[in-house]
């Protein structure tokens, strides 16, 4: 049994989480516990103990890892001591108290496995960038693309415009799927986009359709991306994009209308991919060390 | 508490002489007694006993992540950055404490700027330092002894010192012991990577550029002491050999970038020329035929040297097994002949013995690492989660 931590510093908040596993019998099956049996007919367990999301709101990034490490400690009843494994990712690699680090992609690609039985794709729509990542069953990155810096298409230019609109960042997805006339955002950069926008407002045009037509221009984006990393199949967001139902609904229709054999799907906690990712391989790496007389 | 002090403090003295491009350390060096002089070199490798045993100091020149406004006329855009970085400084003055430069072949490049030196700085001693590619103990025996003695002579006729053998048998000495330390530290890092930091290694390094060698071998001593003091956790990293950056180094960003992503660097060729002959120098006997004698039969493996009998390749993979490497980083500066047409060839024989590999390409000035740091940390990723594969 491997108790494992996961701490994804992102660049709006920290999402932190513990794992218990067992029965892993010390192989890498990366995620095929979603289905596969291993380790001799016993099926792996992997027991989420507890995680939370923290906004960094200008705080310093290590400050509120490390309490929100000792809140998830608190909240699965252990103390730092009974963690066999802490595992960063993002822009954890400074976090003083981990033991290993791992890259966002490999860990968006096994929390988003873990958490969608048979995904074969990862979009990890962030504050700053998007990446697409197609992957094996075993969460192995075959494949990835991502936006460049710019911050078109992002979450942060999407909280931009909800301000502008002014709306809260959960009216978003509501408003935009009950929207019927989306309004054609001329181009992708956030400036102009930024433009339109205040034209479009200028111009009486309701917020929805506005908003709507922002998420096609995105989805549009996004599956490109999808389409260049080869992916197929199921489609996991995470990120924290993954929780505005707008952005979901225009990449299936996106996605149809280009017909693409896409099932694109947000799981209720998708934003925390990265950390139970980590965790996740943190565990794994814990057994492998382990075995060697390392750990 | 005492000796994490002690580190901070050659922590901080490193760091100083890292960024000294004005080279004030050596202007107060030859301040200290008159008639002091002190010669630049290019990398990799020239045979600092002899500078040292004249009086010298052997200033080693590695370019410099600075601002080009004039260095750029002298070259076309599609050669490497550092001997822009080197006419820059230059011709602004920060090199004047100089009273001469040896080049040391190891490419064209370098070459063509010990001919523009020679032509833009007529007063100042200028030589092309023509290392044998011949290792053969006869012809390039006697060869390469004839250009140490006529290389002396200058020593002697610049400094107004006569170069004794027993001075340059104790040149030898010091010289010896420095690459000895230097490996010493090497091995720790190997062993325990978390101790060793490869930015404070490499910054240990750079310092021996600048300073004399009675100090770089105190200050390494004083290191290795301060370290074994330090209590650093040990992370789970992938073990890593960087290779492709022997001439033009790479900006320290980069170096911290890539052991942030996840990577120890188990091994590496910066400031080759600390390390480049992989035995110590006989210090008996005739201190010029040893200094040959020990280039001819010991001299590193590297893209600027020729492998007649081996295959290019076969030092980086025995190399990557004697520091338990996981994997190789080709990290060579962009328009680095020398790296980059071996490349292909040692990137291939990795690959036959299924080392793991990556390869980007960097400038001294390069000042974005997020592309980088992707790249480094998933293949870090792809060692510890795949490396088994």
């Amino acid at each position: 049994m491997t108790v494992a931590a996961g701490i994804d510093i992102g660049s709006s908040g920290v999402k932190t989480a513990i794992f218990r596993v067992e029965n892993n019998g010390g192989e890498n099956n990366g995620g095929e516990t979603n289905g596969v049996v291993t380790n001799g007919g016993e099926k792996p367990v992997e027991t989420l103990l507890a995680g939370r999301v923290d906004r960094l709101l200008r705080r310093n990034p290590l400050t509120v890892a490390k309490e929100a490490y000792q809140a998830v400690l608190e909240a699965a009843g252990l103390s730092a001591g009974d963690v066999h494994y802490v595992a960063s990712t993002g822009e954890g690699e400074m976090i003083e108290f981990r033991r290993g680090h791992f890259y966002t992609m490999t860990t968006h690609a096994r929390g988003a496995r873990y958490m969608v039985a048979g995904a074969e794709a990862a979009l990890d729509v962030g504050a700053l960038h998007a990446r697409a990542i197609h992957m094996d069953p075993r969460s192995k990155v075959l494949q990835y693309r991502m936006t460049s810096q710019c911050a078109s298409g992002s979450g942060q230019f999407l909280e931009n415009i909800a301000r502008y609109l002014g709306v809260t960042l959960e009216e978003v997805g509501p408003l935009s799927l009950e929207a019927e006339n989306p309004e054609k955002i001329s181009g992708i950069c956030a400036v102009l986009a930024e433009t339109d926008v205040i034209n479009f407002v200028s111009r009486g045009i309701p917020a929805g359709n506005i908003l709507r037509g922002i998420h096609e221009s995105m989805a549009g984006r996004y599956i490109r991306l999808l389409k260049a990393a080869g992916a197929t199949g199921k489609v996991a967001i995470t990120g924290g994009l993954s929780r505005d139902t707008g952005l979901v609904g225009a990449l299936n229709r996106t996605a149809a209308d280009q017909k693409m054999e896409l099932e694109i799907t947000a799981h209720p906690e998708a934003i925390m991919a990265g950390a139970y990712g980590a965790a996740l391989w943190g565990a794994f790496r814990h057994e492998f060390l382990a075995r060697r007389g390392s750990a | 508490m005492k000796k994490n002090k002690a580190l901070e403090k050659i922590q901080q003295r490193c760091q100083a002489l890292y960024e000294d491009l004005n080279l004030a350390t050596v202007r107060a060096w030859k301040a200290e007694a008159p008639g002091r002089k002190a010669i630049g070199f290019m990398p990799v490798y020239i045979p600092r006993e002899i500078l040292h045993a004249a009086g010298i100091l052997p200033v080693g020149l590695m370019g410099a992540d600075i601002e080009i406004i004039r260095g750029d006329a002298y070259f076309q855009s599609y050669i490497c950055h550092i001997p822009r970085s080197t006419i820059e400084m230059a011709v602004n003055g920060s090199l004047d404490a100089l009273d001469g430069v040896i080049f040391p072949s190891i490419c064209d490049v370098i070459r063509n700027l010990s001919g523009m030196w020679k032509m833009m700085f007529p007063d100042k001693y200028s030589k092309y330092l023509d290392l044998p590619q011949n290792f053969t103990p006869g012809l390039a025996g006697e060869y390469y002894i004839a250009e140490l003695r006529t290389l002396a002579a200058d020593m002697e006729r610049l400094s107004g010192h006569r170069i004794t053998d027993d001075a340059l048998r104790e040149s030898i000495r010091l010289y010896n012991r420095n690459r000895e330390l230097v490996l010493e530290l090497y091995d720790l890092r190997a062993e325990k990577p978390w101790q060793v930091r490869t930015v404070e290694l490499y910054l240990l390094l750079r310092a021996g550029n600048l300073l004399p060698v009675e100090e770089h071998n105190a200050m390494l001593e004083a290191y290795r002491e301060a370290i074994e003091g330090e209590e650093r956790q040990a992370l789970d990293n992938s073990r890593i050999v960087l290779t492709g950056a022997f001439c033009e180094q790479p900006p320290l960003g980069l170096i911290h970038t890539i052991e942030r992503s996840g990577c120890y660097i188990v091994d590496d060729d910066f400031v080759l020329g600390s390390r480049f002959l992989t035995a110590p120098i006989p210090e008996e006997g005739d201190p010029v035929a040893n200094i040959a004698q020990t280039f001819l039969d010991h001299a590193m493996e590297t893209p600027f040297v020729y492998i007649a009998e081996k295959e290019k390749g076969e030092a980086l993979v025995r190399q990557c097994r004697r520091r338990r490497g996981e994997g190789v980083i080709f990290s060579a500066a962009s328009f680095c002949d020398p790296a980059l047409l071996d490349q292909p060839m040692v990137s291939a024989a990795v690959e036959r013995e299924g080392i793991p590999y990556t390869e980007f390409k960097y400038a001294e000035n390069t000042g974005q690492f997020q592309v980088i740091k992707e790249q480094t940390g998933t293949f870090s990723d792809s060692i510890k989660l795949w490396g088994n594969e």
